[in-house]
């Protein structure tokens, strides 16, 4: 049989009316628990997978792909509407989703994040089934130094989130990279900056920090406003649904979303929030409307989110061609493939077609449901910010603080929680931008890790770095996208440059 | 009750006999992991063999493991119904960190799975055997760059005691550390690195295919099914095993320990746990007693010195 | 955070506030010296060891530090809104308590607590109504998450009657 049959076959089983039922139960169950704070893919695939061993192996493969795809959606919901990222991948969405639902266009925000999720989705699994040996091979050339060029663009890509000041913004960043060093350095085994703390030994967990720095500090940030403002948010204004216009400024970021997301999930050491990094400042560079960053524009939500679904589809090509786990979501997809019987490898599209194509075509209606879920939920959603004031943010820090102790139930953590949410308010007091300091604990160690370990594998030779096609380009990227806004400013432009700078708070 | 019914609507009704010991099974790492995996089937199977009611698994992830060692020590000491999963991991972390709670203030129970080390080149190198392997060592031991796990994890440790047995100073071995997962193994595969060292299972679908050449594995038998050698038979003394252990509270009486001890005996020889060691791919090294304390005592201090060799410890 | 004297416009007064910050740096990117300084360096093939890039980073914040500095006398901060103590005072406190509670209590109580503290740090001082609705409600969150899907959230003498 041909690929083509392969995937036939396996969508017309995965479309019987009991299938798509299992489905539908497992992207509800995975949006469920992907919404909470703190709670990404990964946790949400290991806390319900046990749930789909009770069902023969094409029904819990469905489930399953709906788990997957409903954890990955579901922390977009709650960035938008509550600015409050579940999870390191869904930061970028709250920046600019979460002015938008403040400004009462929430619905068209959650709307552009679904169709966007779905449009990638659908294209990044059908990347999956017909690129993906391409891809790998592409994949496997990135060694350390490649990786830390990457690191170096999306470094130069961040200041795009800085705001309106580059001394507060560099602070920020900087404050990040300070307290991404805690912990094991992986390269030696020492320990820095821990002194003597067990708790800190593994380093300082991000989403415990962007629930911290986003959820509580924006509580107590909006809690130290006094009860002078209106008691709820107008949640709608205008159309709950998303108009002509944002449908034209949506399709194309979705588009450029899935391009630079799909490749960047592939990579071994790419991760999901590096392609949203790069969708973002490429769509802020890119938009006709650069004012609007930082105040709600709809492509810095539709882009981002694009490319976080299509890495998650991304990630799948290594795990399936190579049986390269390549995050903790796919690890723990490996555990749940095992189950099926599935070994993942080089050998797997030879030896077992049919189960492959299945997962493929679960992967393909697990999708569709959940644009089948979301759409009519939105809303509904959207009146989560009808609630008053009281009630909607003593629920938030439920949720928010259920994630953290659910993950990781110390005392310790929470009080992490607590000194970071604290930071993260008195930076919103002081006008620094809170989403640099995330950035740079995600960043910090991989630039530094890849560094050392291409340095190590040359044995001290710097010239390494510039030596391999890719990262010289990738490094030329970097250095023109630094430096072509300065030559701009320089000549006389630099007002409309500071404009286009987004103001975070 | 009400948790239960909704838990048996979703999972699928039990028979449950009345009688067993209710477990709390700490899983010293986060969900997903390799313990935490550990734990679950170990949840799984004791629920279903009717050898314990109700088995709570607790997540307290962090450090390879020693901090819920640590917390595990001291809440639930003279609790007999309180077990731990740990493996070799959590040794070489206790070394490394200087964690003030180690294995000695825990009950060891038994071991219970295991699994070898394997040693490969992409099929392109021009290392064929561990002769050249150990010829490309001794004439320049940088320019052998072995990616594997974390630094002072069993990969690393593994990758020292080669060295070691070769000739070769230990502490001048390019070990690049890399996340776990398969980050080493693209590294591997794109020959970014001369040599790869982890666990048998993360290589075996590419040994299989053909694009990385298995070179030798770590344990004392041959892996069946592959032709490479142990790395005893290519002639270098070393034997290691990542095993995985379980073990009960601090305090306890001889009874107390036997009782525990017979549960887990019934647990390793259970239908339900077979099956799991071979969805799995788990290998069965079931070992307890005094057999394994003392073979836990041997693994503790050689891999002391190997730390301390390497540079990882002082 | 302590409040310094907001900038009025036209005044070149020192941002006090400001100078704070700078001073938080400076504190920061020593502790970093200190640790970094006593790393080992290890792994011989790398140039750039365990202790370099803390030091790079710490170095930054030392320049960021300066420029903090020169920014608060040229009153380069933006104005900043007159904050309320007492709301943060009771989230802040709500938290704590959670901390506090969580692992002799158990998830309900302890969350609950949080609950109704930040209910009224937004103005809902009826904590004789809150408190319970908190509890309830973060006991039926216990009863799915710790119940159906096995998470480990701690139990208290509440959650036990449900085990």
């Amino acid at each position: 049989m041909s690929t083509f049959e392969f995937l036939l076959q396996g969508l017309v089983i995965a479309a019987q009316p009991m299938n798509l039922f299992y489905a539908l139960i497992g992207v509800t169950l995975g949006t469920a628990v992907g919404v909470l704070p703190g709670i990404g893919p990964a946790l949400t695939v290991a806390l319900l997978l046990p749930v789909t061993y009770q069902l023969d192996p094409a029904g819990s493969l469905i489930m399953f792909a709906g788990i997957y795809y409903g954890g990955m959606y579901g922390g977009s919901t709650t960035s938008i509407l509550l600015n409050t990222p579940g999870e390191s991948a869904s930061i970028v969405t709250a920046l600019e989703g979460n002015k938008m639902a403040r400004a009462g266009r929430g619905g068209p925000a959650l709307a552009t994040a679904a169709i966007g999720s779905f449009v990638a989705g659908l294209l990044a699994t059908i990347g999956l089934a017909f690129i993906a040996p391409f891809i790998v091979k592409l994949a496997l050339v990135f060694g350390p130094r490649e990786y830390f060029a990457l690191m170096v663009l999306a470094f130069v890509t961040v200041s795009s989130a800085f705001g309106d000041s580059t001394l507060r913004g560099l602070t920020a960043l900087f404050i990040g990279l300070a307290l991404s060093t805690i912990g094991i350095d992986q390269l030696t085994g020492q320990t820095r900056l821990a002194f003597g703390v067990p708790d800190l030994l593994d380093g300082i967990e991000v989403t415990t920090l962007a629930v911290a720095m986003f959820a509580i500090g924006e509580t107590l940030f909006i809690a130290a406003q006094g009860v002078k403002g209106p008691d709820k948010v107008e949640a709608v204004k205008g159309s709950v649904w998303m108009n002509r216009a944002d449908w034209a400024r949506s399709w194309k970021p979705w588009l450029r979303g899935t391009v630079i997301g799909f490749p960047i999930g592939a990579m071994p050491a790419g991760g999901a929030e590096i392609g949203t990094f790069l969708s973002y400042a490429a769509e802020k560079r890119l938009s006709k409307h650069p004012e609007e960053f930082g105040h709600g524009a709809i492509e810095g939500v539709a882009g981002p989110e694009a490319a976080n679904n299509a890495s998650a589809a991304g990630t799948l090509v290594p795990l399936l061609t190579l049986g390269l786990p390549t995050t903790a979501t796919a690890a723990i997809m490996l555990a749940g493939f095992q189950q099926y019987g599935l070994q993942p490898g080089p050998l797997l599209f030879a030896t077992n077609p049919q189960l492959v194509w299945g997962l493929i075509a679960s992967l393909l209606i697990a999708n569709f449901m959940l644009l089948v879920l979301n759409l009519p939920l939105i809303g509904l959603w959207v009146r989560l910010l009808t609630i008053p004031k009281p009630w909607l943010y003593a629920g938030i820090l439920l949720f928010a603080t259920l994630g953290t102790i659910g993950a990781n139930p110390s005392v310790f953590e929470l009080g992490m929680l607590l000194a970071f949410g604290i930071l993260g308010y008195v930076m919103r007091v002081f006008g620094y931008p809170i989403a640099p300091v995330v950035v740079g604990l995600i960043l910090g160690p991989l630039a530094e890790q890849q560094l050392r370990r291409a340095l190590a594998i040359s044995q001290g030779d710097f010239s390494v770095l510039f030596t391999s096609p890719i990262a010289a380009g990738l490094l030329i990227v970097a250095a023109l996208a630094l430096i072509v806004p300065l030559i701009l400013r320089a000549r006389g432009r630099g007002e409309v440059l500071s404009q286009m700078a987004a103001n975070e708070d | 009750m009400k948790h239960i019914i909704l838990a048996s609507l979703l999972a699928g009704a039990m028979a449950l006999p009345a009688y067993a010991t209710d477990y709390t099974l700490m899983a010293p790492a986060a969900p997903g992991g390799g313990w935490d995996q550990t734990a679950r089937s170990l949840q799984t199977a004791l629920q279903q063999e009717g050898i314990s009611k109700n088995v709570q698994v607790i997540n307290v992830p962090g450090a390879g493991g020693t901090i819920g060692l640590a917390q595990f020590a001291s809440q639930q000491k003279g609790k007999a119904n309180a077990l731990i999963v740990g493996g070799y991991v959590m040794v070489g972390a206790i070394l490394t960190n200087k964690a003030p709670v180690t294995l000695k203030d825990v009950t060891p129970i038994a071991r219970l799975t295991g699994e070898n080390e394997a040693i490969v080149v992409p099929a392109s190198s021009p290392l064929k055997s561990v002769a050249d392997l150990v010829a490309a060592l001794k004439k320049d031991p940088g320019s052998v760059s072995w990616g594997g796990g974390s630094a002072g994890g069993v990969d690393h440790i593994a990758a020292g005691l080669i060295a070691k047995a070769a000739g070769v100073d230990p502490t001048k071995i390019n070990y690049i550390a890399f996340s776990g997962g398969g980050e080493a193994l693209a590294a591997i595969l794109g020959s970014q690195v001369t040599v790869g060292i982890s666990g048998y299972g993360e290589f075996e679908s590419q040994i299989k295919s053909g694009t990385l050449r298995l070179l030798a594995t770590s344990g004392d038998t041959r892996i069946p099914g592959t032709e490479a050698p142990t790395l005893k038979e290519a002639g270098l003394d070393v034997s290691v095993q990542n095993w995985r252990m379980v073990a009960a509270a601090p305090g306890l009486t001889a009874e107390q320990k036997a009782a525990v001890t017979a549960d887990v005996q019934k647990l390793v020889t259970s239908k339900t746990w077979q099956e799991t060691l071979k969805t799995k791919g788990w290998q069965d090294t079931y070992l307890s007693g005094a057999a394994f304390e003392a073979q836990l005592a041997k693994d503790i201090s050689a891999t002391e010195t190997i730390l301390k060799d390497i540079g990882l410890v002082k | 955070m302590n409040q310094g004297p907001l900038n009025k416009a036209g005044e070149r007064r020192p941002d006090w506030a400001a100078l704070v910050i700078a001073a938080v740096l400076v504190a920061i990117s020593g502790v970093i010296f200190f640790d970094a300084a006593r790393l080992r360096e290890v792994s011989g093939y790398s140039p750039v060891g365990p202790g370099t890039v803390p030091m790079a980073i710490a170095v930054v914040l030392l320049l960021l530090a300066v420029w903090t500095v020169i920014a608060a006398f040229r009153g380069d901060f933006p104005e900043r809104e007159k904050q309320e103590v007492q709301p943060v005072a009771w989230v802040i406190g709500g938290l704590a308590a959670q901390m506090l509670l969580l692992n002799t209590a158990g998830f309900s109580i302890a969350t609950g607590v949080l609950f109704a503290a930040t209910a009224a740090g937004f103005g809902k001082r009826k904590v004789w109504i809150s408190l319970p609705v908190g509890i309830v409600l973060c006991l039926v969150v216990w009863l799915i998450f710790a119940g159906l899907l096995q998470l480990s959230l701690p139990a208290g003498p509440l959650e036990r009657l449900f085990q």
